[in-house]
Formats: C-alpha cells, sequence, structure tokens
C-alpha cells in the first residue's frame, strides 16, 4: 500500500509514436470526458476516457501545460498513465494552424452521421488546441 | 595474358561500388535506430493498452464488440501487403512478395470478393508483373510511418467492416522478433479475435477471474462498456501500426545485413583483382627484361 510518506504521484503520457512525458508530479488535472478532474496523491484507482483538452501537471511551484487528443487514463497506486493519440506541450501547440481547422471544419458540409461524428470531433480538436494555446500565452 | 590497365579499371569500378554499399550499410544502420526506437515507444503505448484491458476484462465485464466477433461468412476479405519502396535490401521484398502472393490465390479461392492493397513501390511492380493488380496502393511509408497516416486507412478498414463491406483484413508484413530474426507474417487483424496478446494466456486468466469474481478497485468513468467502445478500435489501430513500424525496421535491418555482404564481397573482388592485377604487371615486367636481355646477346 502507498504510504503518505511516497505520496507523490508518477505520471506517464504515452502516444503510439512516442513516450511524451515520464515524470513526478504532485497534482495533475485531467480533461475528462465530461469535465476537469484532479488527481492527488492517493487517489483512488480508476479508469477513465479522455476528451482532446488541457491536462496540467503541478509539481512543487511550477505547472506544466500538456494539450491531449482523447484517449483513456489510468491511474492506480499513485501512478497516472495517460494513453492518447497525440500529446504535445501547450507552448508547441500552433494556434494559427487549430484556427484554420477550426474555420475550415465549420464550413465545411457534413453529410451523415459518420461525418458529421468526423467533424464535430475536429471542431472539438481545434477548439481545445486553441484554448490550450491562449492557457500557454498567459 | 590478362591486360593489367584493364584489371585495374575493373578494379577501380569496384572500389566506387563498395563506397557506395558501404555508405548505404552506414544510413541503414543508423535509420535503423531511429526506427528501432519508435517501435520501442510503441511497446511502450501497447503495454499500457493490454494492461487496461486485461483490469477491464477483471470486472468480469462480457468482451464483446463487433470488431472481436468473427463473422460467419466471409464475402468480402482484404489483403494488405506491407513491401518496402526501395530494393538492395537482399530478399526482404522476394520474400513478401511470395508469402504474399500464395496468401492471395488461397484467399481468391475462398472468398468471393477480394481486393489486395499493397504499400510500397517494390511490392506494387512485382505484384503487376504477376499479374495481380492491386486495388489501393500506397507509397508514402518510408522508414518512419507516422501514426496519423495509419490511422487514416485504419478508420477506413474499421468503417467498412462495421458497415459490413469488409468481413476480413490480413495483413502480409515482416516481424521483427530481434535484431538477428525477422520472418514474413501473415496476421488476420479484423475481427481482432482475442484483445490479449497471444502467448500470455490472456483468455485463461480471464476466466479464472471470471469463475472467482473479484471486485475491480478500479472506478470506470463513465463505464466499462463505454472505456471497452473506445479500447477496441484504438487496439485495433496501434496493432496495425505496430505492423507497419516492424516493416519499417526489418526493412532496415535487412538492408544493413544485405549491404554488410556486398561489402564484404567487393572486398574479396578487389583483393583478388589486385593479386591479379599484379601478376600481369609483374609478367609483363618479366617479359620485357626478357626481350631486352634477349635483344643485347643477339647485339653481342
Amino acid at each position: 500500500m502507498p504510504t503518505a510518506a511516497s505520496s507523490d504521484l508518477h505520471v506517464t503520457i504515452v502516444t503510439p509514436e512516442d513516450t511524451v512525458l515520464d515524470t513526478r508530479a504532485d497534482f495533475v488535472a485531467l480533461p475528462l470526458f465530461d469535465g476537469e478532474m484532479g488527481v492527488a496523491p492517493l487517489h483512488s484507482p480508476l479508469i477513465g476516457r479522455l476528451r482532446s483538452g488541457e491536462l496540467r501537471i503541478r509539481q512543487g511551484q511550477q505547472t506544466a501545460l500538456y494539450y491531449v487528443e482523447g484517449g483513456f487514463v489510468q491511474v492506480a497506486n499513485n501512478e497516472v498513465a495517460v494513453m492518447t493519440g497525440r500529446a504535445q506541450p501547450a507552448a508547441s501547440v500552433d494556434p494559427e494552424a487549430a484556427r484554420q481547422q477550426l474555420d475550415t471544419s465549420l464550413k465545411s458540409k457534413a453529410a451523415g452521421d459518420e461525418q458529421i461524428a468526423i467533424r464535430s470531433r475536429q471542431i472539438d480538436q481545434a477548439r481545445a488546441q486553441l484554448h490550450v494555446a491562449r492557457r500557454a500565452e498567459k | 595474358m590478362a591486360n593489367p590497365k584493364a584489371l585495374d579499371k575493373r578494379r577501380k569500378s569496384i572500389r566506387n561500388i563498395r563506397k557506395i554499399t558501404r555508405t548505404m550499410e552506414l544510413i541503414a544502420t543508423a535509420r535503423f535506430k531511429k526506427a528501432m526506437d519508435r517501435a520501442t515507444a510503441a511497446t511502450a503505448y501497447t503495454d499500457r493498452v493490454t494492461q487496461l484491458v486485461a483490469d477491464l476484462a477483471k470486472t468480469g465485464l462480457e468482451v464483446s464488440h463487433p470488431l472481436l466477433a468473427a463473422r460467419p461468412q466471409t464475402d468480402r476479405a482484404i489483403l494488405l501487403v506491407l513491401t518496402a519502396n526501395r530494393g538492395l535490401c537482399g530478399g526482404y521484398n522476394g520474400n513478401l512478395l511470395r508469402a504474399g502472393l500464395r496468401r492471395w490465390q488461397e484467399l481468391t479461392e475462398e472468398v468471393a470478393h477480394c481486393q489486395l492493397e499493397v504499400s510500397g513501390k517494390r511490392g506494387i511492380s512485382g505484384f503487376k508483373f504477376r499479374g495481380s493488380e492491386a486495388t489501393r496502393t500506397y507509397t508514402h511509408f518510408e522508414d518512419k510511418p507516422a501514426y496519423g497516416e495509419v490511422d487514416e486507412i485504419a478508420s477506413r478498414y474499421l468503417d467498412e467492416f462495421l458497415s459490413g463491406g469488409l468481413d476480413r483484413l490480413d495483413v502480409v508484413y515482416t516481424r521483427f522478433d530481434s535484431i538477428a530474426r525477422q520472418e514474413v507474417v501473415m496476421e488476420t487483424l479484423l475481427p481482432l479475435g482475442s484483445l490479449m496478446p497471444s502467448g500470455k494466456g490472456g483468455t485463461e486468466s480471464e476466466v479464472t477471474e471470471e469463475a472467482t469474481p473479484e471486485p475491480s478497485p478500479y472506478e470506470f468513468l463513465p463505464s466499462p462498456e463505454s472505456i471497452l467502445e473506445e479500447v477496441v478500435p484504438t487496439s485495433f489501430k496501434v496493432k496495425l501500426f505496430k505492423c507497419f513500424l516492424d516493416s519499417a525496421v526489418s526493412e532496415q535491418v535487412a538492408r544493413m545485413v544485405a549491404m554488410k555482404s556486398a561489402t564484404e564481397s567487393a572486398d574479396d573482388l578487389i583483393k583478388r583483382l589486385s593479386m591479379q592485377y599484379n601478376r600481369a604487371r609483374q609478367s609483363r615486367i618479366t617479359s620485357e627484361l626478357m626481350d631486352l636481355i634477349g635483344g643485347v646477346e643477339a647485339l653481342n
């Protein structure tokens, strides 16, 4: 059992292409499918779905911002494992490209459930990227 | 008598070839390392997903998903063959073509509507030469396949499979076991069958878990079913991505080995030609000397 002495989190973010992050942290905020959720040490075991959005990792006084694109999170024994299709530090998110994607997907016409789903997913992703990029500038 | 000048010319050209093969070997080595790193990174991801599935299975949840179920009748099938864009990698493309062609013939006999998809210029021309035209071809996969590109193809397969336009997807590729061992394998990716990797006895442990249901420590958000729904397509995509990665790594290994042996043969050839050249040169000098001596003797 984890004791209070070992009360920091081990956070990993993996994508199929790369292990983006492997670090220790005091606190993690995850973009869960229905809203943000904070995970502090000694959190109860959990498996959850993620949506595209901002992931915050606090270590001491420093807070790191990441953009993640959907996927899952598994929390157990003070380990937070994030599996996602794409992840990058917020500073490297390109707001211009995101705005363009948002504009083109907003203008594009979608017919059929499938295309509508793709379109709304693209819009969500672009909005989430823009949001993260804005937050990074502050 | 061999002409020393011609021998020297041949030796020079072989030296040039050796330079090229040596460089290609070095390039292949560097690319292999990079491709290998990517493959290892992907393994980290697949391991995590596998563990997640194992934890899901512990809830006693009936692991059922349209992608996992076998179709009673297979009417439409796709065969995807992953080859290289370039040659000069030993038997790599040849082995793939042979296995792919054999599988293609079997498949066309078994299944009414078959489609052939080939990645890599070598495979495309190879299949064309043997009279099987590919319906779809991909040439943009080099030594660094991007997940986004594979994701596109994988999503198309998923859509077709779910809408009933596809009953089976087979992939012929070169699996990378170790640096000394790569083999051409055929894998059925759709339907997925079991989510557990074979060899780890995934299904058995599942059964025992179900026999003695243990309360899962995990809280599922939103629910195990919803997570399973998302995990299954992801795990298919990752599997397909892994095929592409393995192919890329194996190609570089094959090229490395082929170029290494080419360099070695060039070395041998240069050695032999040097010897012949030296002998020819020596015998020419000797015969010239004999001529001189003979001339001097005739004068006396």
